[in-house]
């Protein structure tokens, strides 16, 4: 049996707009997704914002009801099962919401350790043994409103470990985090699959995905586009070199028309304060160069840099080169 | 729902009301609605009726104790579960194994036995600063007519929450809801003073009969009789609450995951 099964799941949002002629308009987040997950695997959903992925975890945390498929979690079913499946998950939303901020960490984690029904005595030992677990021994009896976004974040964590699940859905988990609250947290990560729990990460971050996720489903437009490992992802663009250019102030034309050369398979633009790295995913590696300094002609260029693609040009490539 | 259940979700309810009392002793517009806001009303009558006698000062006592307790069922309780969406802890309540149901009661306990206190700081006011001899005429029938009110209260507050949730058109009446009751279901004088017409509303108000038997053990000896059957109707109304909750709970938890509102983000 796996730990997660999705069938053919689809999600559509109906919002009423207009104040006198009201209509309803409905957006699909979820197109139609299937994708299974092994007990003890850790499995990453990445995609670009509004891809589908917070709504699909919603979905199996049984806090969105489908509208077509199913899923289930450890063979029950997220809607006619909801109760049962409750007591095997473990969720986290990205965010500092979710904590009662006026109480202290040592309250939030007895609360909701009597919600999930765990035994007072057991709670006593494991609320310290969670608060040192995240790394917050010493600071527990602390109000949470004076913690930090990562101390919050790592309290999220020990509030989902309260009943020891079997099954963690973790979305977003290191936005927002300083780069070395985001180390130790990916660290907790780690140490969780060590447990043999089963994970579900959404991360925007490729490197993240790369390190922790056994397998990885790409999602865009509420379908799954890929689904393999890292370095089976990494292999959709074995063939490709990528070309950084570095430009300051190259306008979007500009950026269009390299985009529409025939040898440019995918672009992706980061914007970096003046500055913008183009990063030209092309089968002719160095010799691209030049017809690309030729497209530039004009332009302000600094450094140029071919080099090997990464999960991260997978993932571009897959998306369409739109990040 | 077996034994063992059972036993697990009491520990929880109580767990959620300490938290909840925990959480609330720092705000300050609960503080005010539960304590300060009946204290205000029961200085205002005490005032009035000074020259009155003491069994006045005892129906003012009690009487704004159940102001207390409508307000915080009201504002409290009604809001109970758009409070937590609007922090964002409704996704995190929802998604645990308790029923709902089992926490909102717990919640709404929280601040029923909160709004308490209004009634002994209200007892404390009229002996101290006013000067009265105050004493319960049943204390015993008085406690179990306190005991009983407090479920039934609760009870009604699990119907008002999942309505404010699922309408907010409803819920934009809710100030408007907080003085016709004081007058209605008499805390403050008896409905005889009131027009004919409105007696059967207040019939068909717990709150009511929560009025006539902690007035009637308090400030004077109602026959048993009497007593017994306010208690009587508070635990019909209270099991009619129950089933109808039990029902707009199933209705509202189904609704929030069908339109995406667990959440305001």
């Amino acid at each position: 049996m796996n730990a997660i099964d999705v069938t053919n799941l689809r999600r559509v949002f109906r919002a009423t707009i207009g104040v006198f002629k009201r209509s309803v308009k409905e957006v699909v987040a979820v197109e139609d997704i299937s994708f299974a997950v092994e007990k003890g695997e850790l499995f990453g959903l990445l995609g670009p914002n509004g891809a589908g992925k917070t709504t699909t975890v919603k979905m199996l945390a049984t806090l969105l009801i489908p509208t077509r498929g199913t899923a289930a979690i450890l063979g029950h079913d997220v809607v006619k099962h909801a109760g049962e499946v409750r007591k095997h998950i473990g969720f986290i939303f990205g965010g500092e919401r979710g904590l009662y901020w006026r109480l202290s960490a040592e309250d939030n984690l007895r609360y909701f350790a009597s919600l999930y029904g765990t035994d007072p005595e057991v709670s006593k030992k494991r609320i310290p043994y969670l608060l040192e677990l995240v790394g917050l021994k010493g600071r527990g009896n602390e109000r949470v409103e004076g913690y930090s976004r990562g101390m919050k974040q790592r309290l999220h964590v020990a509030r989902t470990l309260l009943h020891d699940p079997e099954v963690l859905f973790l979305d977003e988990p290191t936005i927002g985090l300083d780069p070395v609250g985001a180390r130790e947290f990916r660290q907790v990560i780690l140490n969780l699959q060590s447990e043999k729990k089963t994970i579900l990460l959404t991360t925007h971050y490729m490197f993240e995905a790369d390190a922790l996720c056994d397998r990885i489903a790409v999602i865009d437009k509420g379908v799954i586009v890929a689904l393999d490992t890292p370095g089976g992802l990494k292999n959709h663009v074995s063939d490709l070199s990528v070309v950084e250019v570095e430009t300051f102030g190259a306008p979007q034309d500009v950026v269009d028309g390299l985009r529409a050369l025939p040898f440019v398979d995918a672009l992706a633009v980061e914007d970096l304060d003046q500055r913008q790295m183009l990063r030209v995913q092309t089968t002719r590696g160095a010799e691209a160069v030049p017809d690309l300094m030729a497209a530039l002609d004009g332009q302000r260029v600094g450094r140029v840099v071919v080099r090997e693609p990464t999960l991260e040009d997978a993932y571009v490539r897959l998306v369409g080169g739109k990040v | 729902m077996n034994f063992g259940n059972a036993i697990k979700y009491w520990r929880t309810m109580f767990t959620v009301a300490e938290m909840t009392i925990r959480h609330q002793l720092n705000d300050s517009f609960i503080l005010f609605a539960v304590l300060f806001q009946p204290l205000i009303i029961a200085v205002l009558a005490l005032y009035m009726l000074k020259d009155k006698g003491s069994e006045y000062a005892m129906f003012v006592v009690v009487g704004s104790g159940l102001t207390g307790l409508w307000s915080s069922l009201l504002f409290v309780s009604g809001n109970s579960i758009n409070t937590e969406r609007w922090s964002g802890t409704l996704e995190a309540l929802v998604g645990v194994p308790t029923p709902f149901e089992v926490i909102v009661f717990g919640k709404n306990l929280a601040s029923v036995v909160q709004s308490l206190l209004s009634m002994i700081a209200s007892y404390s006011l009229a002996a101290v600063f006013f000067g009265y001899s105050l004493h319960i005429e049943q204390p015993l029938l008085f406690i179990g007519s306190l005991a009983l009110s407090v479920f039934a209260f609760i009870s009604f507050g699990l119907i008002i929450a999942p309505i404010f949730v699922m309408y907010r058109s409803v819920q934009q009446w809710q100030n408007a809801m907080e003085f016709p009751v004081y007058i209605l279901a008499g805390f403050l004088f008896p409905i005889a003073l009131l027009p004919g017409w409105t007696t059967p509303v207040s019939y068909v108000l717990p709150p009511y009969w929560a009025a006539i038997a902690l007035h009637g053990t308090s400030t004077a000896a109602a026959p048993l009789g009497q007593v017994l059957s306010a208690w009587g109707m508070m635990l019909v109304f209270s099991v009619i609450d129950l089933m109808i909750a039990s029902w707009l709970f199933k209705v509202m938890l189904y609704k929030v995951r069908v339109d995406a509102t667990l959440d305001t983000e």
